[in-house]
């Protein structure tokens, strides 16, 4: 479905740079944004503080960054611009920090989005990480405190997490070090399009509901074709998402061609 | 002439001011206080009394509820009812006869088509209103009422529609009742009064009268919600005994028949198992099957995101040292919650 | 064209949001976990024995019933002695450096230059004065405070602390995790109001922003533990009145408690009652804190950004200050003036001129609050031979000499008391406010956070003023 992107566009940079402008984000001289998102208190900022070499303080607490922090590397020779987003729970409420985590991912189109998550808690973990999925389908998901799992007997198959999710995995443990250069080097393909990721997409039981979401879609893809999320749109605008509705008002998802 | 002494130069001693000013200060914070409690604010910034629109659509939600229900009235019912002033209702009356509202029918007052409109809308705004106050906003439930009897009379056709959208047409305003159509529809809804069940009956509760306020602060008190299973363990004519979600209630008949309930048919079996949260105690486990319709809004939405969903397992893992907030372990997770919320939490209780 | 592909979409939405109805959004939840709870139970292998008892263990005693609270009170002590004791040394080396060596080489270097004396003042009497003392008075505590602090906010101890506390908290309306906020602030307000982003509700984040300047923060404790000494410790017998000054400060601490949970719950009946409430509160598993960089990304994050606006601001009032002294207009400076002015309220509400402009002048920092009003009593008097001149704020080494300056102000014990109660319930300094409003966004919250307390300590101020002279006539 990205495919219509860089058909038009081979060279130019994938993310939304004007939008980015709009979101406070300085993006000259980027050839990546990259976002990092993640619940609360699963050491995203450790993440974020590995990749970039900065040190913003990490708290053992639900819910430390609020606003955003950025950072930058080189890898490969390309510069990498690397956001870390408030830490949520989800992106279905319409809490402050939840706003931004989710505008970021939709509107600023990230070329790479980092979803990090704590390995011996997943399965809650993973609510977040298929709400993200739902956004955007460039994304690479974070195992993070590896090691804590691992003190508590906690085992993960990460090969057949990265096939039931459709993005790549990387175990890490961030304090340590540990799995960084392989997240580097995994999000760098992603983001060079040398990895492509068919995303995992949410179910639901429902049947009326399955219909509605589909019925929606359909209209919104005539609309805007080759927009990668036309479903979550529309899931959103079932639940009635203020800000969704008049994005559609003020004909925001159009792709700047 | 020692003794005699002029209030000024009572004043000048430092003890005295000292005494009058405390004096002037107290009498200064009660007046305040008592200004509060008797709501004199309200009135004062609500622009004095009812204004005269304002009584015209009391009257005519007052007809339509009246009319509802089957009865008719006179101009005596109404001025009581509304406290105004029979002079005062007799001019009323007649303009709104003027205006097509109403007609006089042998002493006796009905709505026309026109005015049955006008107090649907009314009505409609109101619940709106309290649906809006549920769902976006932390005030008490207590204060839904009187401040939707407020906004109905302030909120135009347009603000309305807006509204209605914004709360994604809802149908039912948090106390079950259901909320007219802008074209004046209302969705029937079945209910009897609790009273009105048989020993043994299983029924759902569907709506809480909030009218008279003293017997829904009672209710309240009470802990009971909207959606609730409930059976009936005994019934006369003073008291009502009914068991619902693990805890067993007694209501006088006077407050029992402010609720409504809709009686369950043989294949919605009533899931005696169905206990809340809160009575789990340290150590055990059990399943949760739902959170109750009274969790509105983002307080909801933050329980489920932190994944309280029908099917997990919890467990309390420790009561902490006031037994509220207690700590409970849901997908590998410690969560604290206190015991209010966890009333709203249904689980079935495993088996030991 | 567009629009009407936008209004049709709108359209269907609204109708289809009607058809699925209202629990659409707890069926899509539902769903999401569903999937998830499926995904992990393919991938994810639990020895279930062994996992997470040593946390189990260490939480059954930091929340007992019978440990929890003395384990925490411990904790608090010891944090707060060793900011107190050890935050002595260096503050005095501080202050010796920047305020005795460096100071009088910046006057001989401004001499020597031959600066205009109006220059030299603004500058060096003013903006460097206001500078050096709140470096002195307000780094060292905050270098020792918030490293530790950080310490057990990374081993995961201050959730337990919130989960303790918040039976208290929730019977004012707000939440548990206000007691870290609140202990937060005892180092600094404004540090305390950026912490209140651990409280995700957003009434009982604004009651604990709001209350937070009811926790006497640290540039407070000198002004609090001097004004006791000279007045309070006074009234006993030589043997008793290093206690007696001590008990009345940490009564000063407590009413501030008292204080603030009177006005949480004040605000969360009228005010606030409004706001959505979701509480939650997370229990992260322990983890072993890393020592140094905790310690490093503390000092950077907290303590320098928060010294860095405390400098902003203090600068600019330094000069305001000498200013304010320096400028005559008619007969009298500006600051003559203003005590005259005030004077008359300030008396009856046993405070004095001097005492309130010296909190709208050093508004900036607390810390500067003392050597304003001696520099302010002993200009007004024209006290001659003690102070170092019109506008250049100073303290005395010795609490006697300081005690006779204000005696000759007319300083009575009421004036004390009610210093140490205004010292307690006045407005934020304007590095908090400033917090306050990048942390609300929102003026009508920063007003009342700000105004509120001054009212507080007017009318406490003037109940106590009045009693005592009831009483002592």
């Amino acid at each position: 479905m990205s495919k219509v992107v860089s058909d038009a566009c081979e060279t130019c940079p994938l993310y939304n740079s004007a939008e980015l402008k709009k979101l406070g984000v300085n993006v000259d001289n980027a050839d990546f944004v990259v976002a990092l998102a993640g619940n609360p208190n699963t050491g995203k900022s450790t993440v974020f503080n590995a990749l970039t070499g900065l040190r913003q303080h990490t708290g053992n607490w639900p819910g430390k960054t609020v606003t955003r922090a950025e950072g930058g590397y080189n890898y490969h020779g390309k510069h990498v611009k690397l956001i870390d987003l408030p830490g949520t729970y989800s992106l279905l409420s319409t809490s402050t920090d939840e706003e931004v985590a989710r505008n970021f991912i939709l509107f600023g189109r990230p070329d790479v989005t980092v979803i990090a998550v704590d390995a011996s808690r997943l399965e809650r973990n993973l609510n977040l990480a298929l709400q993200v999925l739902e956004i955007t389908d460039k994304a690479v998901l974070c195992l993070n405190l590896m090691d804590e799992a691992k003190r508590h007997h906690v085992a993960i198959d990460a090969r057949a997490l990265s096939r039931r999710l459709g993005i790549p995995v990387v175990p890490a443990s961030a304090r340590n070090g540990e799995g960084i250069p392989e997240l580097l080097e995994t999000i760098h393909k992603v983001a060079t399009g040398e990895i492509k990721c068919t995303p995992h997409r949410i179910k639901i039981s429902s049947k009326q509901i399955n219909q509605a979401i589909e019925d929606l879609n359909k209209k919104l893809l005539a609309k805007y074709p080759g927009l990668p999320n036309t479903r979550w749109i529309a899931m959103r605008l079932l639940d009635g998402d203020q800000h969704i509705l008049d994005a559609i008002k003020n004909d925001e998802f159009q792709l700047a061609s | 002439m020692r003794n005699f002494t002029t209030i000024s130069q009572i004043i000048t001693s430092e003890t005295d001011q000292a005494f009058w000013s405390l004096v002037i200060f107290l009498l200064v914070v009660l007046l305040a206080y008592f200004m509060m409690r008797l709501k004199v604010w309200r009135v004062i910034m609500t622009g004095q009394l009812r204004s005269h629109r304002a009584q015209i659509e009391d009257i005519l939600k007052q007809l339509y509820h009246v009319e509802a229900g089957g009865k008719s009235v006179g101009i005596i019912d109404l001025s009581g009812a509304l406290r105004i002033s029979d002079k005062k209702m007799l001019n009323l009356i007649e303009e709104m006869v003027n205006m097509d509202l109403i007609q006089t029918r042998d002493e006796k007052i009905v709505l026309t088509e026109m005015g049955r409109d006008y107090a649907l809308r009314i009505i409609r705004v109101h619940r709106l209103w309290e649906k809006y106050l549920s769902e976006k906003t932390g005030i008490s439930k207590l204060e839904w009422h009187d401040r939707a009897e407020q906004k109905e009379h302030q909120l135009t056709r347009e603000q309305t529609e807006s509204l209605y959208e914004e709360l994604g047409r809802p149908r039912f305003d948090p106390h079950g009742d259901p909320i007219p159509t802008a074209q004046g529809q209302v969705i029937e809804v079945k209910s009897v009064p609790l009273t009105g069940l048989r020993k043994g009956a299983v029924a759902r509760i569907k709506h809480i009268e909030d009218e008279p306020e003293v017997v829904y602060k009672q209710i309240i008190a009470k802990k009971l919600h909207i959606g609730s299973q409930l059976k009936v363990i005994e019934s006369d004519d003073r008291h009502v005994k009914f068991y619902s979600e693990g805890e067993e209630y007694t209501l006088p008949s006077i407050v029992a028949c402010n609720i409504s309930v809709l009686e369950l048919s043989e294949e919605e079996i009533f899931e005696d198992s169905k206990v809340r949260l809160s009575s789990l105690d340290e150590g055990e486990k059990a399943r949760i099957l739902g959170i109750s319709s009274e969790c509105r809004g983002a307080a909801r939405r933050r329980l489920m995101d932190l994944g309280f969903i029908k099917g997990t397992e919890i467990e309390t893992e420790f009561n902490g040292p006031n037994k509220n907030p207690k700590a409970y372990k849901l997908r590998n997770t410690l969560i604290a919650l206190r015991n209010d919320q966890a009333d709203l939490i249904l689980i079935e209780k495993e088996a030991i | 064209m567009n629009q009407d592909h936008s209004n049709d979409i709108i359209e269907l939405a609204s109708n289809l949001r009607w058809k699925v109805g209202e629990n659409y959004h707890d069926r899509l939840t539902e769903g999401i976990y569903t999937d998830a709870a499926a995904i992990t139970r393919d991938v994810e292998v639990r020895d279930g024995k062994a996992h997470f008892t040593f946390d189990r263990k260490l939480d059954q005693i930091l929340t007992s019933k019978t440990f929890g609270f003395p384990i925490m009170v411990l904790i608090l002590s010891i944090i707060l002695w060793i900011t107190i004791q050890g935050a002595n040394y260096p503050s005095g080396m501080l202050a010796t450096l920047l305020l005795e060596n460096i100071y009088p080489f910046l006057k001989g270097v401004a001499s020597s230059i031959g600066m205009p004396w109006w220059l030299d003042g603004f500058l060096i009497d003013g903006v460097y004065l206001a500078l050096g003392w709140v470096i002195a008075v307000m780094l060292p505590p905050m270098a020792i405070f918030f490293p530790m602090f950080t310490l057990l906010e990374d081993f995961g101890y201050l959730p337990r602390v919130a989960f303790n506390m918040d039976n208290m908290f929730r019977k004012t309306g707000a939440h548990g995790k206000q007691a870290l906020t609140m202990s937060m602030g005892w180092g600094c307000n404004a540090a305390g109001v950026v912490a209140t982003r651990i409280i995700d509700s957003p009434r009982e984040r604004l009651i604990a922003i709001i209350t937070n300047n009811f926790s006497l923060c640290n540039g407070r404790w000198p002004t609090q533990i001097l004004i006791a000494t000279i007045f309070i410790g006074a009234l006993v017998p030589p043997a008793f009145s290093g206690l007696m000054s001590t008990v009345s400060v940490i009564g000063i601490a407590m009413l501030g408690i008292a204080f603030m949970f009177l006005t949480s719950w004040l605000l969360s009946k009228t005010m606030l009652k409004g706001e959505v409430s979701t509480f939650a509160l997370e229990l992260p598993p322990y983890r072993p804190p890393r020592f140094w960089q905790t310690i490093y990304t503390s000092l950077i994050d907290r303590t320098l950004i928060v010294l860095w606006r405390a400098m902003v601001f203090a600068a600019p009032a330094g000069a305001v200050i000498w200013l304010s002294s320096n400028i005559t207009v008619g007969d009298m400076t500006i600051a003559n003036w203003m005590i005259e002015w005030m004077d008359e309220f300030g008396v009856f509400i046993g405070l004095n001129g001097v005492i309130l402009l010296a909190y709208i002048v050093a508004i900036p920092a607390n810390e500067i609050v003392l050597p304003t009003i001696l520099m302010l009593t002993v200009a007004n008097l024209n006290l001659i031979g003690v102070g170092a001149g019109d506008g250049v704020m100073f303290e005395l080494d010795s609490e006697m000499e300081t005690e006779a300056i204000l005696r000759q102000g007319g300083w009575t014990l009421l004036t004390g008391i009610n210093l140490m109660l205004f010292s307690l319930l006045h407005n934020p300094c304007s590095t908090t406010i400033y917090t306050i409003y990048k942390e609300t966004k929102s003026w009508k919250w920063t007003a009342v956070a700000s105004i509120l307390p001054v009212i507080m300590g007017f009318v406490v101020c003037f109940l106590v003023a009045q009693i005592y002279r009831i009483v002592v006539g």
